[in-house]
């Protein structure tokens, strides 16, 4: 039992510094405010009751739709506060009100008619970002805290260090990977459940890439791909056998590096796939890949890949400068 | 007591995610995630569809997002088929089409799509024989009227 919990705490709370959970941040609410910018949610205040079907949150909580004025306020502020999430500005409260305005924005659209899954993920991001400490670095807070302390002997550091012991700039990472992994998983599940090998051996793929070309999607195919796919039935069963694979299998990216390096960059390509060839719209979904990257090796490396390819660029240039040269000499006799 | 409280958020997100899969239920944001979950055997499907009539009674799809928007082309025709479905089926479509004629008109107006100016919104239910090459579809097999409604 000791060693379960052992193992359960490593795996959330192994100490890390603030760099990458900080960078996932800046990244995941920057990228979501670009996204949601054009999007405007106030029209679904105006739809008359009939098209009322609550989804169970919103029925057990009786959260109702507000008049299309009041959704228009609080877009307003729950876009101002994803850049303020983004920026770390008043980061803790800024996150709070991301996730709480979120759910219900995001989650009105699913009360008329029929429940996507895009941005469920999008939701549970939001809420573990809302509970940590994600704006001690490349936060404005944390700049104006590090401006503060210059000179003077504060808490600011000593409660930082804390933090890296205690796993605080881990778990929220952890809790995205373990998101991910349980709906990539559950989506290869209810296929198997419901449809068996059938999914992958008939023509099941084949057809469904077809239809999506009647315009039955929330966003069209990207591209008239899924056409030639469905046109060869052993691409589409293996695109069907590697879709399912790659999701029922997709939770071994929480234990094993080698899982991660290959699926992880996989499930990616399933949703891209998706968008081009079928239409729906993982944009959102895609967001969260930014928690897969260790940002503080990428940033800690960059420095040193630049000066490296700035060498190999000035090295080439000699060469071909010599090359030159040579060549001038060879022909000048 | 910090770690204790996350632990729990953990187990009880977790636990509520299982439950879903396990019980082939949906509550957003847990789901099973059923999304193409079924096999696809028949070479033929039906779908709703929102046709706009102009001035000279010419009928013309919306099928494009922009002219329902924010509803989409999954959401609106899934809206629409419950609603039928449901019990007074035909007085509650009837008391929809008006909102999704309005919007078309707000849309227009807003410059949000170029479609021409309409009188009417019909609704059908429209069969396809699906083509290997999707050629057809502007080109249903068959269509069944619905509703119409008129400003």
């Amino acid at each position: 039992m000791n060693a379960i919990a052992a193992r359960w705490n490593a795996f959330w709370f192994a100490p890390a510094p603030p760099l990458t959970l900080g960078v996932c941040r800046v990244l995941f609410f920057g990228s979501l405010l670009l996204w949601q910018l054009p999007h405007d949610f106030s029209p679904w205040g105006a739809y008359s009751r009939v098209f009322w079907m609550p989804i169970w949150l919103f029925e057990t909580t009786g959260i109702q739709p507000l008049p299309p004025t009041a959704i228009a306020w609080l877009q307003t502020i729950w876009k101002a506060a994803l850049l303020l999430s983004a920026v770390g500005l008043f980061t803790r409260p800024a996150m709070i009100a991301a996730f709480g305005i979120g759910t219900y924005l995001m989650g009105l659209p699913h009360n008329f008619g029929q429940t996507q899954h895009f941005d469920t993920l999008v939701v549970f991001a939001s809420g573990a970002l809302a509970l940590s400490h994600a704006g001690d670095a490349w936060s404005i807070d944390e700049w104006i805290a590090a401006r503060r302390e210059r000179g003077t002997q504060t808490e600011q550091r000593p409660r930082r260090a804390q933090r890296v012991i205690a796993g605080e700039y881990t778990w929220p990472i952890k809790f995205v990977w373990v998101m991910m992994a349980l709906i990539f998983c559950a989506a290869g599940i209810s296929k198997l459940r419901r449809s068996g090998f059938d999914w992958i051996a008939s023509d099941n793929l084949a057809l469904l890439l077809l239809r999506q070309q009647y315009h039955l999607s929330d966003g069209e195919p990207l591209t008239t791909w899924g056409i030639w796919v469905a046109n060869h039935p052993l691409a589409a069963r293996a695109m069907a056998a590697m879709s399912i694979s790659v999701e029922a299998l997709f939770p071994l990216t929480l234990f094993s590096r080698h899982a991660r390096m290959l699926l992880v960059p996989a499930g990616l390509g399933f949703l891209v796939g998706i968008r081009l060839l079928m239409g729906p719209t993982f944009e959102q979904f895609m967001l969260c890949y930014v928690f897969w990257v260790p940002w503080d090796r990428v940033l800690y490396n960059a420095p040193l890949y630049a000066a490296h390819a700035a060498r190999g660029v000035g090295d080439r240039r000699r060469e071909l400068s010599a090359a030159g040269t040579g060549a001038g000499a060879a022909t000048g006799h | 007591m910090r770690r204790i409280c996350l632990n729990v958020v953990f187990l009880f997100v977790i636990a509520a995610s299982a439950f879903d899969i396990a019980a082939d239920q949906e509550h957003w944001p847990f789901s099973q995630y059923p999304m193409f979950s079924g096999v696809w055997t028949s070479p033929t499907f039906m779908w709703l569809r929102l046709f706009g009539v102009t001035a000279d009674g010419r009928e013309f799809a919306l099928d494009a997002n922009r002219y329902v928007a924010p509803f989409d082309q999954s959401r609106l025709p899934k809206a629409l088929r419950r609603l039928i479905d449901g019990p007074d089926g035909v007085a509650r479509i009837r008391a929809a089409l008006p909102d999704l004629l309005a919007r078309y008109e707000e849309l227009r107006r807003a410059d949000e799509h170029d479609g021409p100016p309409i009188v009417a919104l019909r609704l059908y239910e429209l069969e396809w024989t699906i083509d290997r090459h999707a050629a057809n579809v502007d080109r249903p097999d068959r269509r069944r009227f619905i509703a119409e409604v008129r400003p």
